[in-house]
C-alpha cells in the first residue's frame, strides 16, 4: 500500500525522481495541437499569404501604369558644362536627382544618381571615370550605368538625352537597361 | 495521386511564391509591369493549387483515419 503511493508520487509531473519520471515528455493538448495536419494547414497559409502580398503591386501598377514620364526637360547648356564635369538636376520630379556626366571622350551620360543600394548620392570620380556612391563603396560604370563593385547589385536608371544646338534635354528614362 | 504528392505540392508552391514574390518587387520597382502583372497571376495560381492540394490531402486522411 506504501509502495503504490510512493510510485504515484513519483509519476506525478516535476517529481525528483529521474528514473520514474517518465510524463513530462507527454502532453496531449500540445500533440493535438502541433501535429502534420497543422504543419500543412500552416504551408497552405504561408503560400497563400505569399501569393496575396503580390497583389498590392500589381495593383498600384496598374494604377501607374497610364502615367507617362517622359516629359523633355532642358537640362543645361553643353557650354556650360566641359569634359571631365558632372552636374546635378532633377528628373522626371523634383523628388527624383539625376546626374548628367560630360565624360573625357565627350560623350554625354544621364543617370538618376540614387544608388540602388540605400539610396545614398552617387558622384562621378573625374580621375577613374566611374560613378561612386561613397556610403558603402559601390561603383557604377558610367558609360552603362551598370554596378561594377561593391553591394549594388541593380543599374542606375538610365535618362535618355537629345542635344539641340547648345542644350541638353531628358526626354526619357529607362529603369531597367542593359 | 497520394498524400505525399499532395505534400510535395503545397512546399513546392510556397518555394514559388517566394520566389515570385522577390520577382514582383524587383519588377514593380524596375517599372516593368506587365511582368508585374505575370508574377502576380502565376502567384494567385500557385496559391490556388496549394489550397486545392490541402483539400485533397484532408479528404485522404480523413479516408485513412475512417
Amino acid at each position: 500500500m506504501v509502495d503504490e503511493k510512493k510510485n504515484q508520487k513519483r509519476n506525478q509531473r516535476k517529481a525528483d525522481d529521474d528514473m520514474i519520471n517518465l510524463v513530462d515528455n507527454l502532453n496531449r493538448s500540445e500533440d493535438l495541437r502541433f501535429n502534420r495536419r497543422a504543419f500543412l494547414k500552416s504551408a497552405v497559409g504561408a503560400s497563400l499569404t505569399l501569393g496575396i502580398a503580390t497583389l498590392p503591386f500589381s495593383i498600384k501598377a496598374m494604377m501607374d501604369d497610364g502615367e507617362d514620364d517622359s516629359e523633355k526637360l532642358e537640362i543645361a547648356k553643353l557650354s556650360e558644362l566641359p569634359k571631365g564635369e558632372s552636374m546635378e538636376f532633377h528628373y522626371p520630379t523634383d523628388s527624383e536627382p539625376a546626374l548628367l556626366v560630360h565624360t573625357k571622350n565627350g560623350e554625354l551620360k544621364a543617370y538618376n544618381n540614387k544608388c540602388t543600394h540605400l539610396q545614398c548620392p552617387v558622384f562621378y570620380e573625374k580621375k577613374e571615370e566611374v560613378l561612386l556612391c561613397p556610403c558603402h563603396r559601390g561603383f557604377f560604370n558610367v558609360n552603362s550605368g551598370q554596378p561594377m563593385a561593391g553591394p549594388p547589385q541593380r543599374e542606375l536608371p538610365k535618362i535618355l538625352l537629345e542635344v539641340k544646338g547648345d542644350v541638353v534635354y531628358a526626354v526619357g528614362r529607362e529603369v531597367r537597361h542593359g | 495521386m497520394g498524400k505525399k504528392t499532395c505534400w510535395v505540392a503545397i512546399l513546392c508552391s510556397i518555394f514559388l511564391n517566394v520566389v515570385m514574390l522577390q520577382w514582383t518587387i524587383e519588377a514593380f520597382f524596375g517599372k516593368e509591369f506587365e511582368h508585374v502583372y505575370m508574377y502576380t497571376i502565376i502567384a494567385i495560381a500557385s496559391s490556388f493549387i496549394a489550397l486545392l492540394f490541402y483539400g485533397k490531402w484532408r479528404k485522404l486522411d480523413k479516408h485513412e483515419r475512417a
